[in-house]
């Protein structure tokens, strides 16, 4: 009896500390292709670079180049804006648009399985192919939504939608939402479905209906899946590069209207085609500056949202 | 059974890990065996066969380069070309890693005037002022691959030229001629929209054609001697002159198609191409690309009418080619430079790839392309914001590309354009910095 009992100790004891094992590729990947290349842009930014060529340590000089030195300074608070604004209109479109689908499809109306399908289509195109065919549909010439608004006697509503500052922007940051409804609206899904039947069974022999039901009682029980959307959402916004590339190309046209942080740190540390030195120092500092905003802010909502979101 | 399942999998796992860190920690050291410059055949003896590597952002050229290569190393047998093209908007970043561990190639093609000569700064390139051949430049087309230390880098290639081209049908039917003057361009374009027909192909969406466009208006505007005394700091970019060559930019707006602070190349070619336009002011390495779009096209080209009666294309040097510095093949890739320097390579160069040759007096078998390489020698005047003011952070020429789009927008006015490229330039150009 005894023999046996130990035998099966030990085999128990040997998986576990095999099991142990098993993170350890995912985090040698992890280390080699994050962590370094963070660790990497951290000693970069403390350079002077000429061109390519390393050249002395300067310490902090880049970042206060970043902060305090025209252009760099407007063009950094220029981008960080529009990063802001990215953040806002996909906080209210896209995530509003997302949780009010998630919750009709909840509540099982007619075809909830078709339409759960049908709005996270957008997502299985890549990006670059999204931002290609949006390119086309905004075409001041032939494009589909000009063609449509002059079509129906709406034509003084047409314009350059991407060659104007005033639209170019938020014409990419609608398309964003409009590709990333699906997702949102699949997180939220999963929170609604996660709430415990009884509890709005009991909330409604209670007499809480409409509004209140979904104000006091499923809100507050879908925080978690809030908390997740909105951190998604934050760093998305601040990372925002690959659609606005696709669209608008490096250099932030028109005017400087759709620059975001990421593509303020692609041009400055890559795009030297037009001629003229890159500055690896000062995008390296702007690398630095993106991950500390995206990963304090980040850590700092989690921790705040997380004290606030209601146990079941 | 299950126990070694266990153990083979977790060892599986752990080789490849340590794989990856092995990969990563002798990085440095594993690379000894540069890509391309393979020191094959023996050291004992014999005729040493050599293979080189060759770094192009030409993609487009790769067949035109394998038949020049081929003429080469039928003359030099034990030298091989190993000609390898990158996406051009990649180009540099890859040469640029390449180089700082080591592993550039033997020949690289170099950006023109600051962007590449900024790697010979670097100690990256050899200077190639004892190669008997590069005499047969002179000296302003030199001045695109030569370093601050005045020294020749680069062997250089092609000729852009920019100018407007026109749709001679269009221009026919109207009774029209090319324009000699400022006020006959623009009595051409008033005509030309009377009759329902957008006179300039154009667009503000894409920077970089924006002072592509004012390389071309611009000299008419600047008088003779004013770049000189622009290089001293004796004049500068607030001048009248220039002034009004920006203001010139904004004059031409009603000429513009609808919209066309949206347009990019793609829409602006089109128009052009679909006898939508008239006009359409572009580079040389246009050429192709329109007629490609509509062979039937009646097109031709007029150089810029200047104020005082004369008339000027616009030219830069597009590219060189160089040697790294580190090579280990450097005299076969000299040996290949020579031969780069040869009236024979001028003329397969411009017949192969259909661009006006570096080299004076290389005849093109296109017309058209033979008539912007004829003005480039008789009258060519350089491109300002490449040859001059393409440095800074951002350079001075992104400064009024941005500029200009801004005033396209109404949001800056000519003047506040001048401004903005002056203080660009005071950033960095010596004689402003007074």
């Amino acid at each position: 009896m005894g023999v046996g009992t130990i035998a099966i100790d030990r085999q128990k004891g040997r998986r576990s500390w095999v099991i142990h094992l098993f993170p350890l590729p995912a985090l040698v990947i992890y280390a080699l292709f994050v962590v370094y290349p963070i660790f990497s842009a951290f000693t970069y930014s403390l350079y002077d670079w000429q061109g390519i060529k390393r050249g002395v340590f300067v310490g902090l000089k880049n970042f206060t180049t970043l902060f305090t030195v025209e252009p760099f300074n407007e063009m950094f608070w220029n981008a960080f804006s529009h990063n802001l604004l990215y953040f806002v209109v996909e906080m209210i479109v896209q995530n509003g648009i997302a949780f009010t689908l998630a919750f009709f499809i909840y509540r099982k109306i007619r075809g909830a399985g078709f339409l759960k399908v049908a709005y996270f289509i957008p997502r299985l195109l890549s990006v670059i192919v999204v931002g290609f065919l949006w390119k086309l549909i905004f075409n001041p010439n032939y494009g589909a939504l000009n063609t449509f608004l002059t079509k129906v006697g709406l034509a003084e509503w047409a314009k350059p939608w991407l060659g104007d500052p005033d639209t170019a922007l938020l014409a990419i940051i609608l398309v964003n939402c409009w590709f990333g409804v699906g997702f949102a609206m699949l997180i939220f899904l999963a929170g609604l479905q996660s709430i415990p039947e009884e509890l709005i069974e009991a909330a409604r022999l209670d007499g809480a209906r409409g509004v209140t039901l979904l104000w006091k009682i499923i809100l507050p029980l879908c925080m978690p899946a809030i908390t997740i959307m909105t951190i998604f959402t934050f760093i998305q916004a601040f990372e925002a590069f690959e659609l606005v590339y696709a669209m608008q190309g490096s250099m932030g046209e028109p005017f400087y209207s759709t620059d975001t942080l990421a593509v303020y740190f692609y041009r400055m540390a890559f795009s030297s085609a037009g001629g003229g030195d890159v500055s690896i120092g000062l995008g390296s500092a702007l690398a630095v500056v993106l991950f500390l905003i995206v990963a304090s802010v980040s850590a700092l909502s989690l921790y705040l949202m997380r004290k606030r979101e209601v146990q079941h | 059974m299950k126990q070694f399942r266990f153990h083979a999998v977790a060892s599986v796992l752990l080789a490849a890990a340590m794989a990856l860190t092995g990969c990563s920690g002798g990085g440095d050291a594993a690379k000894p065996s540069e890509p391309g410059s393979t020191p094959s055949g023996s050291q004992g003896g014999g005729t040493k066969q050599v293979t080189l590597s060759m770094h192009s952002w030409r993609v487009e050229d790769t067949e035109g380069y394998a038949k020049i290569i081929k003429a080469f190393e039928a003359e030099n047998p034990n030298i091989k070309i190993d000609f390898k093209p990158f996406k051009a908007t990649e180009y540099n970043t890859i040469l640029n890693t390449a180089l700082q561990s080591d592993s550039g190639p033997d020949i690289l093609q170099l950006r023109p005037y600051a962007a590449g000569t900024a790697l010979a700064g670097a100690g990256y390139l050899e200077p190639l002022d004892s190669l008997p051949g590069i005499t047969n430049f002179p000296k302003d087309v030199l001045a695109g691959a030569t370093g601050k230390d005045g020294k020749v880098y680069g062997v250089p290639l092609s000729l852009s030229t920019t100018q407007f081209y026109y749709n001679k049908k269009i221009f026919e039917q109207n009774g029209l001629k090319e324009p000699k003057s400022w006020d006959e361009l623009i009595a051409t374009a008033k005509t030309l929209k009377e009759k329902g027909i957008v006179p300039i192909s154009f667009g503000a969406k894409e920077g970089w054609l924006l002072s592509l466009s004012h390389g071309v208006i611009a000299p008419a505007s600047l008088k003779d001697g004013y770049i000189d005394k622009l290089m001293k700091g004796e004049s500068d970019l607030k001048s009248p002159e220039f002034l009004k060559s920006v203001q010139r930019m904004q004059e031409l707006i009603p000429y513009f198609p609808e919209n066309y602070v949206g347009l990019e190349l793609n829409d602006m070619r089109t128009l052009f191409a679909t006898e939508k336009t008239a006009m359409f002011i572009n580079g040389s390495f246009e050429l192709e690309g329109i007629k490609k779009l509509n062979p039937d096209l009646q097109l031709d080209i007029f150089p810029m009418p200047t104020d005082d009666g004369k008339s000027v294309i616009t030219t830069w040097v597009d590219g060189s080619y160089a040697v790294n510095a580190k090579s280990k093949h450097k005299q076969e890739a000299l040996k290949f430079m020579e031969f780069m320097t040869t009236k024979k390579f001028a003329e397969m160069f411009a017949n192969e790839l259909k661009m006006i040759s570096a080299m004076p007096g290389v005849p093109l078998q296109d017309p058209l392309l033979n008539k912007m390489a004829e003005l480039s020698q008789s009258s060519s005047t350089p491109y300002l914001m490449i040859v001059h003011f393409s440095e800074g952070n951002p350079t001075t020429k992104k400064t009024l590309e941005n500029s200009l789009q801004g005033m396209y927008l109404n949001k800056l006015t000519p003047e506040q354009v001048a401004d903005e490229v002056q203080k660009s330039a005071a950033t960095w150009f010596a004689p402003f910095k007074k």
